[in-house]
Parts: C-alpha cells; structure tokens; sequence
C-alpha cells in the first residue's frame, strides 16, 4: 500500500479540520479526495505532504513512517492550485530546481529536463519565464517540476481549480493520460465531482473532516454510502422519504404503479436537450423530474396538471435525512468509515 | 481623476512647486553656489583637509558596518515577522518602528546609558579587556544601526507578505532545505525590496548626527563623521568648508536617490 494514513487529527484552534481519519491509498493509483470546500481534504493532502503536521495519527508512504519527516525528505511531489511556480526562473530552471538542490550532474539534468518538457508539450518555452505563460501551461509546468524528483507520490491540490471551464476539461483528460505513461501513485483533490469521476480510479469522499466513502466511480454513483455522498456526486431529489437521482424517476400522466405518488406540477423547464419537471406531491413534497425532451413532449406536459410520480426500477436510492430533502447539515452525525 | 478647471490646476502646480523649491530647491541650491563660488578652490582644499578625508572615511566605515548589519538582521527579522507565529510578534513589530518616531538624540543618550565603560551593563567588563563600545567605532555603529532599523524590514516585509510562502513551500516539497529555499527562492523574490531598503539605510546612515554626536564624543579627528565635521566647520566659522563638505554629503543623497530612482520600476 502506498500512502497509509491513520488516525489523523488536525485542528486549527477550534476548528477541527481532520477528525481521526484513516485511509489507504494503493500504490500506483489515481486517486481524487472529493469533498466540498472547507471539509479538509486539502489538509489531508496538506499532511501526506509534510507541508502541514497533523495533532495525532501516523502517515506511512511506500511502508516508511513519514510523520515526523520534514517535506524534503518524504520524496512528494507537490503541485499547487495557484502553481507556484518560481517566478524569477526560466521554465526549465524551474523544472530543474529539485534536481539541481539534489546536486545531480548538470548533463543528468539538462537531459531529465527536456525529457519532462517533451511529456508536458512545454519544449519550446523552456528558456521562457513563467509570467509569460498561461494558466494551464504554468500548471503543466509545475507538474513536470514535481515529477522531476521522481516522488514515490504525486500530490496535486485542486490543480485544476484556477484555470477556466475549457482549460480545465483538457488538463483533466491529460491528466488521465499522463498517469497512464507515469503510473506514479497519484492523489488530487477536488471539489468537482465530475472531475473525481471522469478521472480518478478510487475516490475517497471528504466532508466534515471525515471520510464518508471510499470506492471506485461506479460504486461511489452505484452505493452511495448516504445520503451526503449521493448528492455530493450529482443532483438529487426526493420522493416519499427516499433520495434519488431526478432522471431515475419515472412521471406518468395516469395513476399505473402501486407506489405512484399524486402530484401536481408546478414548473417545465427546458434546458437543451433535457427537461426539467418540478412537482408537488399530495403529501406537500417538492421533487425534479429529469426526462429527453422528447419524452416531456410525447406526455404533453404543462403546469398545473396532475402526475404520478414513482421511483425507476432499479433506481438507487438511500434514506432521506430526517426531516426535509436535500440538507445535509441537518443529519444526525454520521460515524466514520473505517476504510 | 477629479476634472478641474484650468486656472484651478495651475494654481495648484504652482503651489506645489512653489513649496518644494522654497523649502528643498533653493537652499540646496545656495549650498551648492556657494562650494564653487571660487570654482574649485574650496572643494579641493576641503578634499585635501586631513581632518574632512579622515571624517569621511570614518562615515564610509561607520555606513558600511551598520548597512551590512542592518541587512542581516533587518531581513532575519522580516523573515520572522511574515513566517512565523510567536508571542511577542506584535511588540516586536511595534518596537521596530521606535527609531522612527525617537529622537536619534535621546537614541544616543540611551545607548551611552546602557553600554557606558563606567556603569553600563558590558561596558566595565569589556573595558577591562581594552574594548571600547562608547566613544568609539562600536558605539558609532550600534547608534547607526538604531535609527536605520526600520529601513529594511518596513520595505522586506510587505513584498514577503505578498509573494506568500506557496514558492518556498513547493521548494520544500522539491527537497530543498531551509537555507537552499532561502538562497534560491526567498531571497531572489524580495531582492529588489532589500536593495531598496539597502538604499535607504545608506542614505539615513550617511547623513545620521544627533545620535552619533552622543555616542561618539565628537573627538575632533578620531571619531567625527563627516556630518560632524561639517557641524564644526561652521561653528568655528569654516563656512566654506563646511558647506563644500555638506556638497559632498550631497552627493551621496543624489546618487541614493538616482539608485532608487532607477529601481521603482523593477519593484511592479
């Protein structure tokens, strides 16, 4: 096992940050912390690295005990979300400092740099300063530098949450790509469930400084663990008590199944090739129906008529949080995975 | 930018430059007029003056000492004031900025107080082993440093705060140790603000007086700085001299300030 982190505790003053998590991360994987902003998965991160000490718990990588050795000593690669980049260096200086600060032969490195230059299409701007290159090119930059030092781990915070929409979809599909050349056991953080799912082989879900899942994309979208993960991976609704996915429930205009619940609707919204139906049962529950377009059109659909309402065959579906829909605050403390 | 009228803006220009030339232009102007009111007879005897050379010396000696300390500590402390969380930090930043806002008279007083060969703390001791802090290069240097403290740390500081640490933390991470992440990466971020700090405190250092004159006795060819001898020249009714010496010091100041000058545009 790779990264084996157990027991961590970190507080910043009051706040607790990391509440004794543990987690193992496999060797030669790609990894995602997925959670939302402030839940600690950046601090997770943050402590494999070094970059932060945790209170209490241990860090083991590649079976040594890291948790007292300083940053320079664990042989991490770090990449950064505002890059980091070394401003008053040439893209390939800064892809030499770990090398150069490790004394290794200048031939060695002039030869290691351009290599990782090719892999990261940087080679024409390898005498250029930082400032003269885009988001996504100082953030390839700064993944060439951490790779240079060939860390036995690759830690990546958020490193794609700086760039725009488009830059970001192709760093993340190079990502992918790259690790698949590499193989270095590889760890990111993100709040973007569709990046954790489009790229990552394990996800591990971070909120309230807890683990709340540990699984592969599928069996995280297939399993939800609760009703947390469920909504953190993709929209949800609720229909009688139980959470599911809007497109997993099934509108008829007439009452057919027996657990069709009677419901009014109150808005169509037609958003590209998806419509969006809002509804309210008999019983006072607000839910979204998600169908084709087509579909919405063959039912005829207008507000203000009457539905029944009724969860797919097959759907998946978890426990409603006591008392609304949706509101993961107000759910009774859940107790930590182990993992 | 707030449109005003013509005559409104004339008004203000010529207040401005109204001011600044009654207060800077033209007295400077007058000392100048007057170091070569007999060409460059007054310059160069003041030049070959033995007691002015020695002075001036001592002023480059007393400067350099005091800058090269100032440097050290004054970026050590930066360092600590941005990096680092410890009791205390805000009554160190506080202390800091004393020299700015105490007389370099009672600055002088002070340090004769506390470091004195007869009652002082180390004084006696040292005294004892034929070292003289007081009335004597030591002492000269230690006020120096005082007033130019703030220097470098208020001019370090801000551009540390604003790089962050994220460089220093992915040097870090990339096997640097802490004096490697200094030498290549901390210090060549904030090298244009240390320069400009550097500046200051040669200027402020060349031209201190009130505190030095305490500390150093004002023995008359052994410790009088330059701004000393010029005090001197002028009460032993040496005006010439003392304003050819003063043209020196002059020159000192325009070339600090055509340094800087030169640097602003290098800080954005």
């Amino acid at each position: 096992m790779s990264i084996d982190v157990q027991h961590i505790t970190k507080r910043f003053g009051d706040f607790v940050a990391l509440d004794d998590v543990s987690v193992t991360i496999p060797s030669g994987g790609l990894t995602a912390l997925l959670g939302p902003s402030g839940g600690g998965k950046s601090t997770l991160l943050r402590v494999i690295a070094g970059l932060e000490s945790a209170d209490a718990g241990s860090v083991h990588i590649e079976g040594t005990d890291a948790t007292r050795l300083a940053p320079q000593k664990r042989n991490v690669g770090f990449v950064f979300q505002h890059y980091a980049v070394f401003k008053h260096l040439t893209v390939a200086r800064n892809v030499a400092f770990g090398l150069e600060v490790r004394k290794v032969p200048r031939a060695q490195v002039r030869q290691k740099v351009h290599e990782l230059l090719e892999l990261v299409h940087l080679s024409q701007f390898a005498d250029r300063m930082p400032s003269q290159l885009s988001g996504g090119q100082r953030q390839r930059m700064a993944l060439a530098r951490a790779l240079a030092v060939e860390p036995s781990v690759l830690l990546l915070d958020e490193p794609f949450g700086a760039l725009d929409a488009k830059v970001r979809k192709e760093l993340r599909d190079w990502l992918r790509r790259l690790h698949d050349e590499v193989h270095v056991t590889t760890v990111f953080v993100t709040h973007d469930q569709e990046e954790a799912l489009e790229v990552a082989d394990e996800i591990v879900v971070v909120n309230g400084g807890r683990v709340e899942q540990v699984g592969t994309p599928d069996e995280l979208y297939d399993a939800p663990a609760n009703d947390f993960v469920m909504g953190f991976l993709g929209e949800v609704t609720s229909l009688g008590g139980r959470v599911l996915r809007p497109h997993d429930v099934e509108l008829e205009t007439g009452p057919g199944r027996d657990a069709a619940r009677e419901a009014i609707v109150t808005r169509v919204l037609r958003i590209g090739f998806e419509t969006r139906v809002l509804a309210e049962t008999v019983q006072g529950e607000q839910v979204t129906v998600v169908m084709t377009r087509t579909h919405a059109r063959t039912l005829e659909l207008v507000e203000g008529m009457t539905v029944w309402l009724s969860a797919a065959p097959g759907a998946v579906s978890v426990a409603a949080p006591t008392g609304a829909a949706g509101g993961s605050d107000e759910r009774d403390p859940a107790v930590p995975l182990a993992v | 930018m707030v449109e005003s009228t013509t005559p409104v803006r004339w008004l203000l220009r010529l207040l401005a430059i109204g001011y600044v030339f009654m207060l800077v232009a033209w007295p400077v102007g007058l000392l100048v007029q007057h170091t070569f009111a007999d060409g460059l007879t007054t310059l160069t005897a003041t030049l070959t003056d033995p007691g002015v050379v020695g002075a001036l010396r001592l002023t480059a000696l007393v400067t350099f000492w005091a800058v090269l300390i100032n440097l050290v500590f004054g970026v050590t402390i930066s360092m600590l004031l941005v990096r680092y969380e410890f009791p205390g930090k805000r009554l160190l930043s506080a202390l800091i900025d004393v020299p700015l806002s105490v007389s370099p008279v009672v600055v002088g007083l002070a340090l004769l107080l506390a470091y004195n060969g007869r009652d002082g703390w180390f004084g006696p001791t040292l005294e004892a082993h034929g070292i003289r802090l007081v009335f004597d290069l030591p002492a000269m240097v230690m006020a120096t440093c005082f007033v130019a403290l703030p220097l470098v740390i208020r001019e370090v500081v801000p551009v540390l705060t604003e790089i962050g640490d994220d460089q220093e933390q992915a040097a870090r991470s990339l096997g640097a140790s802490a004096p490697q992440t200094f030498w290549r990466i901390t210090l060549p971020s904030i090298r244009w603000a240390v320069v400009y700090g550097v500046v200051l405190s040669l200027a402020r250092a060349v031209g201190e007086f009130g505190a030095v004159k305490i500390v150093s006795g004002n023995f008359t060819g052994r410790t009088q700085t330059a701004t000393l001898v010029v005090e001197q020249q002028y009460q032993n009714f040496q005006q010439d001299a003392a304003y050819a010496t003063s043209f020196l010091l002059i020159l000192v100041s325009v070339a600090c300030l055509v340094v800087v000058a030169l640097l602003r545009p290098g800080r954005h």
